[in-house]
């Protein structure tokens, strides 16, 4: 049953490393202007047209590697969207594969705990098993946490949100040291769209808080309290239609795609062109780059495209 | 024929010791049973497949009693084996298969143990009118119609599965829950949090009041409980008394050193007579294990005993004035009895078959608002009780759930989003303690079939997974003169965001907004959308369920099945 996560484990893990290792002797020679961090533009790794556990490498080589972001001993958070009880093909949770081959990466680099959680819609251990995820996280060295239990969640003070001012937040968000959010690129019947931005109420107790006030804005208020350290989008086949939890598998459209950037407004924006929103209509984004939270306009963006085929 | 002197029976084996053998044997198949059926009722991780869960309670009386009046063949065979398996052995099915039975012989043994039962019960008269009023009474309530809940009320299994559900099971989440914390700490995570959603006051009074009356009654008088009150105790009892193998006692051997009816928790050997009431007798062998006489056991007594002087009918008299055991002439009785069970069988067969089976997109209910305007006045035309009356997937329809159901709870335990919860007075009196679809407590998940597969007794009928996400419990209603999207000019949709069949969808609203609409059409009232909902204090989308279930269509009218071809070429930025 897992040949091909076997496979992706061991083939494209070293597979991966030979292919890291030259891009991070480039980045330690190249000039100081690709470090990310600075004033410089903020920059977005678009990938297409690989599996996702070797787009993903790709994506992460423009970034220095999984160990610019990890070092030994540290504790990660990886934040997938786990939210429904449906299989991987129905593009409703983010692909196992990738989450797996993330995990796989984070230990790799020497990670103490890697640890998997989803505030889910469904029954959580239904949504965990059923997605593929919770095997994938397992066999990967990874540890999956419960989202439904409100004892992990602290509050915590929004002083800059806007109308979010306080929230429950996953004891996880607050004590790993490293935080990756790695949401599936879906259409929403309410948000109109769900990446990285709307992946974050994931890691919240109260949203019917979020429905209630009002939820764009509550979306990018949680930003003035916490941004990941990298999202990374799986766009491979994005739900077209009737998301966030689809009908069928005719609602997704296979576009073999991946993302990844630090700046989760620009990310977002970047997955609104994909299912061909204008990104200033997909109002959380927008309010997020109002409020400076990120860079919507993707002309203000170093965009890194590779295609692999 | 054989001598006189040959009275002695040719099943007592001879010999120094207790034969112990048939109480350990029915000790281990007793526990075996009861220990199973236990974890199928408390299992709140889901670690006891379902269809095991289901067996364990299939082979109980009153369920296959139940579904096979309705013609489920298996169960009509599972109840051929428990009657015959009564007419060779008298009372297994007490002893070893019903789990309010072997509960009561545990409670007993605790209080033996405890102490605060000094002395051993002594023979007593059977309450026979007692019996037979509560048998009648199940029948006159099946022939007026209201079978479905005098089975529920007197079927021990379901009485015993709804202790669990009411008593137990949170007990052992409670104390689940209580350890995730440490558990957690010390990176057991394969322990964690459970919700646990207590039943309504109203559907815990019965259990209540049974588990105190077999509690005090098991602790005091041993099996008192199965011979007064049980109706399935009852029938099996007139069977057993006609049973070809019975508890007796052979006169040559025994001593009268009493020892067996000290050890007799149904009060059923009366040891001056010399006689077993074998009518009450539960077949627990817990006499033949400490007869060191070998003075009692098993009696073949199908052939006429050759120490009978008299006629069976002046024998059977006068065993009965030993006993007491009949005040009217059996034959009487049983005349009756049967005449009343097929007439009631009958009359349960009958008014099922006048109900509609579901069809495409059956008959509902009058209501203020059509598919086209959906608005407040819809949901307030509907009557508020009944409106969250909605009966379970694989039910077909109110009416025949509520004959079928025995509200053993079997359903509530295997129900992963415990959605499914006791009714109080949602069905009306009739349907007390039957489980309802709870959409304050949670949703029904679209793709799980657990509660359809683990029913015992038919009421909720084993369907395909396909089928049941088709079936219409309810419909959906949605008020947009509460919904936040209008109420407060921002996006929500968490409702459409819960629906699974898209049947809740949203439409352009206002500024750049969503606002959601039902179509009816495709609503299986499942009950994401009014649990996902965050209007306060009342709900801006609300399910009332149909008396009868309906069928949806599968298809979405709005979209064409393919969505487009994958597309090739570069990103769109």
């Amino acid at each position: 049953m897992h040949t091909r996560r076997d496979f992706f484990r061991t083939g494209l893990t070293l597979g991966a490393a030979a292919c890291v290792l030259p891009e991070i002797s480039k980045v330690f020679a190249a000039p100081a202007s690709s470090v990310p961090g600075t004033t410089e533009k903020p920059l977005l790794s678009a990938v297409r047209d690989g599996t996702r556990p070797a787009m993903l490498d790709r994506a992460l080589a423009d970034f220095g590697g999984i160990q610019a972001f990890i070092k030994p001993g540290q504790t990660v958070l990886v934040k997938p969207n786990i939210g429904w009880n449906t299989p991987p093909e129905r593009g409703a949770d983010t692909d196992p594969d990738l989450v797996g081959h993330l995990v796989a990466l984070c230990v790799g680099a020497g990670a103490k705990k890697v640890a998997v959680f989803d505030r889910t819609c469904d029954k959580w251990t239904d949504c965990y098993a059923r997605s593929g995820i919770e095997a994938a996280v397992k066999a990967a060295g990874g540890e999956v946490y419960p989202g439904n239990d409100e004892d992990y969640y602290r509050e915590v003070a929004l002083p800059n949100g806007r109308i979010l001012k306080s929230a429950k937040v996953h004891r996880l968000v607050l004590e790993s040291d490293v935080f990756f959010n790695v949401p599936v690129l879906k259409n929403h019947q309410g948000s109109l769209m769900t990446a990285c931005m709307k992946n974050l109420m994931g890691v919240v107790w109260d949203r019917g808080f979020y429905h209630r006030a009002d939820l764009h804005q509550c979306i990018a208020d949680f930003l003035t309290f916490k941004k990941p350290d990298l999202n990374i989008l799986d766009a491979y086949h994005p739900m077209f239609r009737n998301g966030p939890r689809g009908r069928s598998v005719d609602d997704v459209v296979e576009k073999r795609m991946l993302f990844a950037s630090r700046d989760i407004v620009a990310i977002d924006a970047a997955g609104a062109k994909v299912l061909e929103y204008d990104p200033a209509k997909v109002r959380h984004v927008a309010l997020a780059g109002q409020m400076k939270l990120g860079v919507m306009d993707l002309s203000q963006v170093d965009v890194r495209r590779h295609a692999m085929a | 024929m054989a001598s006189p002197t040959h009275s002695s029976s040719r099943s007592i084996q001879r010999g120094g010791r207790p034969v112990r053998l048939y109480r350990r044997l029915r000790i281990a198949a007793a526990l075996a049973v009861f220990l199973s059926l236990t974890a199928a009722l408390v299992d709140f991780r889901e670690l006891v497949p379902v269809r095991f869960g289901h067996w364990l309670a299939a082979i109980q009386f009153v369920p296959a009693l139940v579904a096979a009046t309705a013609g489920v063949m298996v169960s009509a065979a599972i109840l051929g084996v428990l009657v015959v398996l009564t007419l060779l052995f008298g009372r297994v099915y007490c002893s070893v298969i019903c789990p309010l039975g072997v509960f009561q012989d545990v409670v007993s043994r605790v209080a033996r143990l405890a102490g605060s039962r000094k002395r051993p019960l002594a023979f007593a008269q059977p309450h026979t009118r007692l019996r037979q009023t509560v048998l009648w009474a199940v029948v006159a309530a099946t022939l007026t119609g209201w079978g479905g809940l005098g089975l529920a009320l007197v079927d021990p299994y379901s009485n015993y599965g709804r202790i669990v559900s009411a008593f137990f099971r949170p007990l052992l989440t409670w104390a689940n829950n209580a350890a995730t914390g440490l558990a957690n700490k010390i990176g057991l995570l394969s322990v964690y949090r459970v919700d646990l959603p207590l039943h309504g006051l109203g559907a815990l009074v019965v259990p209540s009041l049974v588990l105190t009356a077999v509690a005090v009654l098991a602790a005091r008088k041993g099996r008192l409980y199965c011979n007064t009150f049980c109706p399935v105790g009852t029938v099996l009892g007139l069977l057993s008394r006609k049973a070809a193998f019975r508890i007796a006692i052979d006169k040559d051997a025994c001593t009268k050193c009493g020892a067996c009816f000290r050890a007799c928790k149904a009060q059923c050997i009366d040891l001056r007579a010399g006689a077993v009431d074998f009518d009450r007798c539960v077949a627990c062998f817990d006499c033949v294990g400490v007869c060191e006489d070998h003075g009692i056991g098993y009696q073949f007594s199908w052939i006429r005993r050759p120490d009978a002087a008299t006629k069976p009918r002046e024998r059977r008299q006068a065993v009965a004035s030993d006993t007491g055991a009949t005040r009217e002439p059996r034959r009487t009785f049983l005349g009756r009895s049967f005449t009343l069970v097929a007439a009631g069988l009958w009359a349960f067969a009958r008014g099922r078959a006048a109900e509609p089976t579901v069809g495409p997109a059956g008959p509902i209910p009058p209501r203020g608002a059509t598919p086209e305007s959906d608005g407040a006045a819809g949901i307030r035309d509907i009557d508020p009780l009944r409106r969250h009356a909605i009966s379970p997937p694989g039910s077909i329809g109110v009416r025949r759930f509520l004959d079928r159901c025995t509200a053993c709870h079997l359903c509530v335990s295997a129900c992963p989003k415990h959605v499914l919860q006791p009714a109080v007075f949602e069905y009306g009196l009739e349907g007390l303690m039957k489980p309802r679809m709870d959409f304050t407590a949670s949703f029904c998940d679209f793709d799980c079939t657990k509660c359809v597969d683990v029913c015992p007794d038919g009421a909720l009928e084993r369907i395909p997974v396909a089928q049941k996400q088709a079936e219409q419990l309810g419909l959906a209603y949605f008020d947009p003169g509460k919904c936040i999207v209008t109420t407060k000019g921002t996006d929500c949709a968490a409702c459409s965001e819960h629906c699974p069949t898209k049947a809740v969808y949203t439409v352009p609203y206002g500024n750049n907004l969503r606002l959601p609409t039902v179509d009816r059409d495709m609503c299986i009232g499942c009950g994401a959308c009014e649990y996902a909902c965050p209007v306060q204090p009342v709900k801006a989308i609300e399910v009332s369920g149909l008396r009868t279930h309906g069928l949806a269509r599968k298809d979405n009218p709005r979209q064409p099945k393919a969505l487009k071809p994958p597309a090739e070429g570069d990103f769109p930025f």
